[in-house]
């Protein structure tokens, strides 16, 4: 479908008060909503590089491209964008800035959201619009573009979507490690003030078919270097002696399998051992989030479900993976998902499968401005079309 | 904010009206209300790298406060000596090193917001649900009030490089600055500043500047010393094949200073040479820059005003300062058409009427020249959501004749 196409389907199923529902990648297959009989508009045919001039550092992308189509063409160019999404392979760049996700390289490079300079798109009514543009600072009126950013497609289309990119670094190495008992509190600190500063840095337990390196008695640790060639061997030296110092006898450093075993820390929590599972993600502060990660972890241990754990070292998520047995699982999920909003109330599901998980509180604690997200709804979205059953902007969350 | 409303007198928030596009001025009666006492640095993370401010404290004195620490806020407007955080965050203000750090909206993290009823709402980055910190961040005072925010912490670099090139004219130093970022480098700071602007601060602060040159770049770049090396030796080689005549490392902390002194002065440093000054500012693709500067000089040399350039060049972010004479009303008039002149021919450069300033009351009009009113429109919706009753800072960013109503419902 191109513009035209969708606003005149917008437009009718205004009129008609006829849902509609938006289709990216479909990466989270219906997680966060309600199955309703609704009319679908796919995006995933839209996947044109609009505009892409290298020498400004700018490109303009229809918004079902995917993160990996666009970390290719980038790439040809010596560039990147930290989209960082799992599944890149499959996830638009619509459904990326939709669902407002933020990936382990932010407190570097920015989130997506901090390099979107502009965007187009489409109205309930069908009204085409669009805000920013392809310049790299850009103060004239409101910056509608970010606005949409985490609306879950219940306030616009999101068409195209132009971005500030960035020099791709050099080198690429990854650091892992096992973790001797006694140490992951030192190795945190001394992560967290690693000159350079890590691209990412990860802690985990578990996980261990998807992501490389022994497990530790403390846990693993992974930790990307990105940065120019003439520094990449003074600061692996750097590196290991602050590592040293914490009390990490030996590093295993990755160069050609650096972006690949990335990848797979990326994708691993959406990998789910049958259907039997649930994948959570909760934002934390960094002081916070070994501490959250052992509270979770001990409730699913309540459960007597197998876990595996994902700590975001520089930026504080935690993701959280629990695999239950066929017997009680569908009928442990609820309990589950209580206990763990407890604990973590920003918890997010990130993916899960079985019955009865439309049930479950898949976004966790809602946002302060609430009542003025509302409003922003009924006004662009007067009759509730797009996207309804994404229950907590229309007012009907469970 | 409770009394604007009972009186239904519009409410004005000021930081310390630094702000270039009339933002915080009143157009007709109600109430300013003015932040310089709100002015605490209210909570301090360093372990999470940010901290709590209230929107009163000037830019400057945050890093200031938080430099023993090592670590600083990235955000660096040149008024930023005056200038608070609260009027940053109402204009998404940028400053020189946001070519590498971003502006303002990349740094803050969470808002506290005091809405047209005087009700109090929060918003976060981390927030389920629209993005709300961003499109308050730049909203010039219309949709809310910031009483306090979270903002970024940055850890000050290990080292940092700081580079004068001399050209011998105003186009090979725009040239030299689109090849430098088309050949992927991103230096923490990149600044041009023209014959006029030099001199102008050579008189006023005596920062080491070559008065002789055509134009100036002042580069930064920072990181590990490797990094900086070969940004000097990458940059460096760039400015030569561009005809730089000179390519001066500044040695010392003193001799950084004073290159920045320079330049975060030159606003005052026209002031001297000229009884007034406005200062226009748009934003266009980096490649444009040649073009775009070639219009300005263009249009002021037609209309018989000098002009003196000082700007954000690696960010396309130009500042011509038109130098006049308020006294002299073809002055005046001749500025104006300027100024509309150098709008619209960063508009049809693929550039927007504002890069970092803001629209205020100045530009309202321009905003026609970039949106079309179905844009418009969805901007108005917004509006009137937060503030229906049009108490909050009215009569700013909108040209007249754009309401919410003209969305089809
Ligand atoms: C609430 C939430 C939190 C998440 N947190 C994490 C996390 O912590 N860790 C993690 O690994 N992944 C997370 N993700 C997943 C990550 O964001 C996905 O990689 C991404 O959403 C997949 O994009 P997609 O194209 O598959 O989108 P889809 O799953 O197809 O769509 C996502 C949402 O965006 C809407 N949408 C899609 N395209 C458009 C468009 N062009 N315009 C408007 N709306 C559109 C869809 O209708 C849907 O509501 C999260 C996703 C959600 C929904
Ligand atoms: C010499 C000079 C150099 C400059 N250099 C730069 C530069 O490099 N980069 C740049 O971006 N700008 C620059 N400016 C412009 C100006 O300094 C910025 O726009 C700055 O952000 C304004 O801050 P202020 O505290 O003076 O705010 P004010 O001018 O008082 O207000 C600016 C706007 O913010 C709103 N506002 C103020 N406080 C609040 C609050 N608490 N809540 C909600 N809204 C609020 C006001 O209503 C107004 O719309 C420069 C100005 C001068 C004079």
């Amino acid at each position: 479908m191109n513009d035209t196409a969708i606003s005149d389907a917008l437009a009718e199923a205004s009129a008609g008060r006829r849902p509609v529902t938006l289709r990216g990648g479909g990466v989270f297959s219906g997680m966060h909503r309600r199955v309703i009989d609704a009319d679908e508009i796919d995006l995933r045919s839209r996947r044109a590089i609009l505009e892409y001039e290298p020498r400004d550092l700018t490109i303009g992308v229809e918004c079902g491209l995917t993160g990996a189509h666009m970390e290719q063409t980038l790439r040809e160019h010596r560039q990147f964008l930290p989209l960082d999404a799992p599944d890149a392979s499959q996830a638009s760049v619509g459904g990326i800035l939709a669902a407002a996700w933020s990936g382990p390289r932010r407190h570097r490079y920015g989130r997506p959201r901090d390099l979107l300079i502009g965007s187009s798109f489409a109205l309930a009514d069908g009204t085409l619009a669009r805000a920013g543009g392809m310049v790299v600072k850009n103060v004239a009126g409101y910056d509608l573009s970010r606005l949409f950013v985490g609306s879950m497609g219940t306030l616009a289309v999101l068409l195209r979507a132009n971005f500030k990119t960035l020099p791709l670094p050099d080198s690429a190495r990854m650091f892992l490690a096992a973790l001797p008992a006694g140490t992951r509190e030192r190795a945190f600190a001394q992560i967290r003030n690693l000159r350079p500063e890590p691209a990412a840095a990860w802690w985990s337990t578990g996980f261990e078919r998807e992501v490389d390196g022994e497990p530790g008695d403390d846990g693993r640790i992974a930790i990307l270097l990105e940065c120019e060639n003439a520094l990449l061997e003074r600061a692996t030296l750097d590196w290991r002696a602050a590592l040293g110092r914490a009390g990490i006898p030996e590093t295993r450093l990755l160069d050609a399998g650096a972006h690949a075993s990335f990848t797979r820390l990326l994708d691993a929590p959406m990998r789910l051992p049958g259907v039997h599972a649930l994948s959570y993600r909760s934002p934390s502060l960094p002081s916070h989030a070994l501490a959250l990660a052992d509270s979770l972890a001990e409730v699913v241990d309540r459960f007597e479900m197998q876990r595996d754990l994902l700590v975001d070292i520089m930026n504080g998520d935690v993701t959280l993976r629990a695999v239950g047995d066929a017997a009680s699982f569908t009928q442990m999920a609820g309990m589950l998902d209580d206990a763990l909003h407890d604990r973590a109330p920003r918890a997010r599901i990130l993916a899960g499968g079985g019955e009865g998980h439309d049930r479950l509180d898949c976004f966790g604690l809602l946002p302060n401005a609430l009542a003025q997200m509302r409003a922003l709804k009924a006004r662009f979205d007067p009759h509730g079309i797009l996207n309804p059953g994404i229950a907590f902007f229309d007012g009907r969350h469970s | 904010m409770k009394i604007a409303r009972d009186l239904a007198e519009p409410l004005i928030a000021r930081g310390s009206g630094t702000g270039l596009c009339g933002g915080a001025a009143p157009l007709r009666a109600g109430i300013v209300l003015s932040f310089a006492r709100m002015n605490q640095l209210l909570e301090l993370d360093i372990e999470n790298r940010r901290a709590r401010v209230a929107p009163g404290l000037v830019n400057l004195q945050l890093s200031e406060r938080i430099a023993s620490t090592g670590y600083f806020y990235a955000p660096d407007p040149a008024s930023q000596r005056a200038s608070t955080i609260g009027g940053n965050i109402g204009t998404n203000a940028g400053g020189p090193h946001c070519l590498a750090y971003g502006t303002t909206v990349n740094h803050v993290l969470a808002l506290e917001i005091v809405d047209d009823r005087g009700e109090c709402f929060t918003t976060a980055v981390e927030d389920l649900g629209y993005d709300l910190t961003a499109l308050l961040v730049g909203s010039e005072g219309t949709l809310g009030i910031v009483t306090s925010a979270w903002v970024r912490l940055l850890r000050i670099p290990s080292t940092t490089g700081v580079w004068l090139a001399a050209f011998p004219s105003i186009e090979s130093a725009s040239e030299a600055v689109s090849a430098i970022v088309g050949a992927g480098i991103v230096p923490t700071a990149l600044e041009m500043m023209d014959a006029t602007i030099v001199r102008a601060v050579e008189s006023a602060y005596a920062a080491g500047y070559p008065a002789d040159a055509a134009a100036v770049l002042l580069v930064e770049s920072s990181g590990e010393p490797e990094e900086v090396a070969s940004a000097d030796a990458a940059i460096a080689r760039i400015a030569r094949a561009h005809g730089a005549t000179k390519w001066q490392a500044a040695t010392s902390a003193d001799q950084r200073e004073a290159l920045w002194r320079g330049r975060k002065g030159a606003a005052g440093a026209v002031g001297r040479i000229a009884p007034n000054y406005y200062t226009q500012d748009v934003c266009v693709p980096r490649t444009r820059l040649p073009e775009m500067l070639a219009a300005v000089d263009d249009a002021a040399r037609k209309h018989g005003i000098v002009v003196g350039n000082v700007f954000h060049a690696g960010d396309g972010n130009l500042h011509p300062l038109l130098l006049y004479d308020k006294r002299d009303a073809r002055q005046v008039a001749a500025v104006i058409e300027i100024g509309n002149l150098v709008l619209a021919r960063a508009v049809e450069l693929g550039g927007t009427i504002s890069g970092e300033h803001g629209v205020g009351i100045e530009k309202r009009n321009g905003m026609s020249m970039v949106y079309r009113t179905e844009d418009l429109a969805a901007m108005a919706c917004v509006r009137d959501v937060f503030d229906p009753q049009a108490l909050l800072n009215p009569e700013k960013i909108f040209p007249s004749g754009i309401s919410c109503r003209e969305m089809r419902t």
